[in-house]
C-alpha cells in the first residue's frame, strides 16, 4: 500500500532527528573500525621504515596472531576476567544488593550511596587506590588485615593477579549490575509474589519459579552489556598492573595497547582489535539471540 | 552593512596576523619537572636570543608514555617543533620513519661542538652518515656496589675481571649476607630499560660485542647474545637478583629505592644519577655519605676487559615536518650550550657532553658528578641501527621469559630473534 503524505513526511522528520546520531557514528565508530580492518592488511606502525612507507602485507598479521602465545593468552585471561568479574563477581553481588534493597532496611539510603561509590573514582584513581591496599609489605591494607587473623602476608597483585583485578573490577561494577537488576526487579508485579505466599511457596522456590523467570530479559541484556564492556576494560587493569606479572593480567585490551604503543606495530595491534571486536559482536548475537529481543 | 563587512575585515586580519605570530612560536616537548626546569633558562635565552615565542608543552612522564605520545603526534604530523628522546635506541628508528630533520651540517660549523667529546660525537652519527640529534649529555653507566656492606661481611671490593668473577662475587655476597648480590634490569614493565641499562652492559664485552652487521642486519642470533641471557639466567636461578619486583608495574621502585639503599641488594648497575636522585641529596631514600659507602666497578668482559657504557641521554631534535625547521634548528644549538649541559647535570644527573663543562663554576659544585665527566671519554657504545627500538622490546620480552623461569639462554634468544623477525621482517635479522 503506498505511503502517505503525512507518513513520507514523519519518516522524513524522523531521519533528519537521526541523522546527527547517524553521521557522529558513521565518523567515530564505522569508519574507525573499517579503518582499523584495513590497518590490519599492513605493516603500519609508529616508527621504523613501516611509518615512512607502510605497505599491504596480506593475511600476515592473522596468520602471526593465530601462531602467538600470548595472543591466547590474552583471550583465555581475558575470558577469565568476564567470567569472574561481570558473570559471578558483579552479576551475584548486584543481585544481592538489588534483592536487599527493595526489603525495608536501616540505612537503605546509605547502603545504596556506598554501593555507587565505587563509581564516583575515576578508574585510574580507583586503580592507585587499590594498589595502596593490595601492595605487598606490613603496611598494606589487605596485608595489615590478614595478619591481624595472624595469616600470612604477600604481594597481593604479585600472588594473585589475576584473582585481585577480578576482585577489583567486581567491586567496581556492582553499581551497574544493581541499577539494572533493581529496574528489572521493579517491572514483577507484587501480585504474582501475594498470590504465590497464599498458595505456601517459601522465598527460595518465589526466587526460583517468579523472580528469576521474570527478570530474564533483563539478566539477559545486563550479561550483554557487561560481557561487552568487560572486554573493553583498560584503564584499571593497566593502572593496577599494566598487564603483568609475566602477562598473567594481560587482558586483550592490553595486549591491543602493548602492540600498538609499546611495540608501535600498529597493523598487528588492529588485527588484535579486529578479532576482540568479532568476538565481542559473536558474544552480542548470541545475547540478543538468546534473550530474543529486537535491537 | 558597511560595520558588518568592516567587522569582517577586521576579523580576517587578526586571523591572519594570530597566524603570522603562530609561525614564530617554537614549540618543545619535554616530560618530567626535573627536563622542565632545567630547560627554564634555555627557554628564556632562546626567546631572547631569536626573538620567538617558545611554548613548552609537558608530556606524560614515564619514558615509554612520553615515546608512545610523541610518535603518535609525529605520525599524525602535528608533533612539536623540538623535542628530546628517552633512549638512543629510538633515534635510528625515528630517522628511518622521517621523523626528524638532519643537522649534520649545522652542528658541524657551530663553534660549541668543538669541544664535545668524541664518544658524544660518533654516538650522534645515524647509520646513514647524518647527524640527526644534540648529543649534549651522556648517560655514563657502570656497576654501582655498596661498599660498606662488602667490608663488613668481608668480601673483596676490587674489580671483578671477567663474568665469572663478577657472578662469584655475587654468589659470594648471598651466601655471606643473604642479601642480592648483583642486579641487571630485566624484564617487559622496565621497559627499554631492559636493553639499555642491562644487555648492553653485557653485550659489549661479549664475543661478539656488536649487534648490527656493516650492511646495517641486526646480529642476534651470536654466540654472545646467548651467552649474555646465560648470565641472567645464572643470577635468576641462583636467587642472586630480585625477581618478584621486577615483574610488577614498577620494577625499579623496590630494588633501586629501597632493597639497595637498605643493603638488601649490594651491586646494581646504574649511572651518574644515582649519586643524587636515587641514593643522593635528592632522594626520598638517600644513603649517608652516599659517594664514600656506594662504590662503582666497570663491568668486566666475558673473559676480560673493563666497560663503562655510554649512551645518549635524553637527545633533543628538530621535527623534519616542523613549520620552521631552520629556526628550530637554531635552538637546537642553544639547547646543546654548556649552560644547558650543566642545567640539566644538576637537576637530572647525566654528565655534560662537552669537555668545557669541566670549567665551569656550577658544574664544578656538582661534586659526585665531576670525576665520572673526567672519564666519559672512555665510554663504549653499541653501533646504532634502525631496528634498535625492536631489539629493546625483544629483549625485554627474552629477559621477562627468564624471570619466569620458562626458558633457557638459548630459549630467550629465540624469543628475541622471533620477535624481532616477526616485527622487522625475517630480512632484518642475519
Amino acid at each position: 500500500m503506498a505511503k502517505t503524505l503525512q507518513e513520507r513526511r514523519a519518516e522524513r522528520q524522523l531521519m533528519i532527528v537521526l541523522l546527527p546520531s547517524l553521521l557522529l557514528l558513521l565518523a567515530f565508530v564505522i569508519y574507525p573500525a573499517i579503518y582499523s580492518v584495513y590497518l590490519s592488511f599492513t605493516n603500519e606502525a609508529l616508527t621504523g621504515a613501516a611509518a615512512r612507507a607502510p605497505r599491504f602485507v596480506g593475511s600476515r598479521n592473522y596468520a602471526r596472531l593465530f601462531n602467538d602465545a600470548k595472543f591466547w593468552n590474552a583471550l583465555f585471561v581475558t575470558f577469565v576476567f568476564v567470567l569472574g568479574s561481570a558473570i559471578i563477581g558483579q552479576f551475584v553481588l548486584g543481585l544481592v544488593s538489588a534483592l536487599a534493597l527493595r526489603r525495608r532496611l536501616m540505612f537503605r539510603t546509605l547502603f545504596s550511596s556506598i554501593i555507587l561509590l565505587p563509581n564516583a573514582a575515576p578508574e585510574v584513581v580507583a586503580g592507585f587506590m587499590w594498589i595502596s591496599m593490595l601492595a605487598g609489605g606490613d603496611h598494606a591494607t589487605l596485608s595489615r588485615i590478614v595478619s591481624f587473623f595472624g595469616l600470612p602476608t604477600a604481594d597481593w597483585l604479585q600472588v594473585f593477579p589475576l584473582t585481585m583485578i577480578i576482585v577489583v573490577n567486581t567491586w567496581r561494577g556492582i553499581a551497574t549490575a544493581m541499577i539494572l537488576l533493581t529496574a528489572g526487579l521493579s517491572t514483577i508485579p507484587q501480585e504474582i509474589y501475594e498470590a504465590a505466599r497464599m498458595d505456601g511457596a517459601t522465598p527460595s522456590q518465589m526466587f526460583r519459579r517468579i523472580t528469576v523467570p521474570l527478570m530474564m530479559p533483563t539478566i539477559l541484556l545486563y550479561m550483554l552489556i557487561s560481557t561487552v564492556s568487560t572486554i573493553a576494560v583498560f584503564g584499571l587493569v593497566y593502572a593496577l598492573t599494566r598487564g603483568g606479572p609475566g602477562g598473567a593480567t594481560e587482558l586483550i585490551s592490553i595486549y591491543i595497547y602493548n602492540q600498538s604503543f609499546t611495540a608501535y606495530q600498529l597493523g598487528y595491534g588492529a588485527a588484535v582489535a579486529v578479532i576482540a571486536l568479532l568476538v565481542s559482536l559473536v558474544l552480542g548475537v548470541a545475547y540478543v539471540r538468546a534473550a530474543k529481543v529486537e535491537i | 552593512m558597511k560595520k558588518t563587512v568592516f567587522g569582517g575585515l577586521c576579523a580576517i586580519l587578526l586571523g591572519c596576523a594570530s597566524t603570522f605570530v603562530q609561525a614564530e612560536t617554537l614549540r618543545l616537548a619535554n616530560h618530567g619537572q626535573a627536563g622542565i626546569d632545567a630547560m627554564k633558562s634555555t627557554v628564556e635565552r632562546i626567546e631572547k636570543k631569536l626573538g620567538v615565542k617558545v611554548e613548552v608543552v609537558e608530556y606524560p612522564a614515564p619514558d615509554k608514555d612520553y615515546l608512545s605520545k610523541l610518535l603518535t603526534e609525529l605520525g599524525a604530523g602535528n608533533g612539536p617543533d623540538l623535542f628530546s628522546m628517552p633512549s638512543t635506541a629510538a633515534v635510528a628508528d625515528m630517522v628511518e620513519a622521517g621523523y626528524l630533520a638532519p643537522i649534520t651540517a649545522e652542528i658541524n660549523a657551530w663553534e660549541g661542538y668543538k669541544n664535545f667529546y668524541d664518544v658524544a660525537k660518533k654516538l650522534a652519527v645515524s647509520p646513514d652518515g647524518e647527524t640527526y640529534v644534540m648529543p649534549y649529555m651522556l648517560g655514563i653507566q657502570e656497576i654501582y656496589y655498596r661498599k660498606d656492606v662488602l667490608e663488613k661481611a668481608g668480601i673483596s671490593t676490587e674489580q671483578p675481571k671477567s663474568w665469572d668473577d663478577l657472578l662469584a662475587r655475587a654468589e659470594e655476597i648471598k651466601a655471606k649476607t643473604g642479601a642480592y648480590g648483583l642486579l641487571f634490569p630485566a624484564g617487559v614493565s622496565w621497559g627499554s630499560g631492559a636493553f639499555d641499562e642491562g644487555f648492553q652492559h653485557l653485550i659489549v664485552g661479549s664475543k661478539t660485542p656488536q649487534i648490527v652487521t656493516d650492511d646495517g642486519k641486526l646480529d642476534l642470533n651470536g654466540e654472545g647474545v646467548k651467552d649474555v641471557f646465560n648470565v641472567y639466567k645464572t643470577l635468576i636461578d641462583k636467587d642472586l637478583m630480585p625477581v618478584q619486583p621486577l615483574l610488577g608495574p614498577e620494577p625499579w621502585v623496590i630494588p633501586k629505592y629501597e632493597q639497595f639503599p637498605a643493603g638488601k641488594l649490594v651491586a646494581t648497575t646504574c649511572g651518574s644519577w644515582c649519586y643524587i636522585f636515587d641514593w643522593g641529596r635528592e632522594s626520598k631514600n638517600p644513603i649517608p655519605d652516599v659517594t664514600k659507602v656506594v662504590g662503582t666497578w666497570t663491568v668486566p668482559g666475558q673473559s676480560g676487559g673493563q666497560f663503562v657504557l655510554a649512551n645518549l641521554a635524553a637527545p633533543w631534535a628538530v621535527n623534519a615536518d616542523s613549520a620552521n625547521v631552520e629556526l628550530a634548528k637554531k635552538a637546537l644549538l642553544e639547547i646543546g650550550s654548556v649552560e644547558t649541559q650543566v642545567s640539566y647535570a644538576a637537576r637530572i644527573g647525566n654528565i655534560p657532553a662537552s669537555k668545557d663543562a669541566a670549567s665551569n663554576p656550577d658544574f664544578q659544585k656538582l661534586t659526585e658528578l665531576v670525576p665520572i665527566h673526567a672519564v666519559a671519554e672512555n665510554g663504549t657504545f653499541l653501533k646504532q641501527a634502525a631496528g634498535f627500538g625492536t631489539v629493546a622490546e625483544g629483549v625485554a620480552r627474552a629477559t621477562d621469559a627468564l624471570l619466569r623461569k620458562e626458558v633457557d639462554a638459548a630459549g630467550a634468544q629465540k624469543i628475541l630473534v622471533d620477535y624481532v623477525k616477526e616485527t622487522l621482517g625475517d630480512e632484518a635479522v642475519k
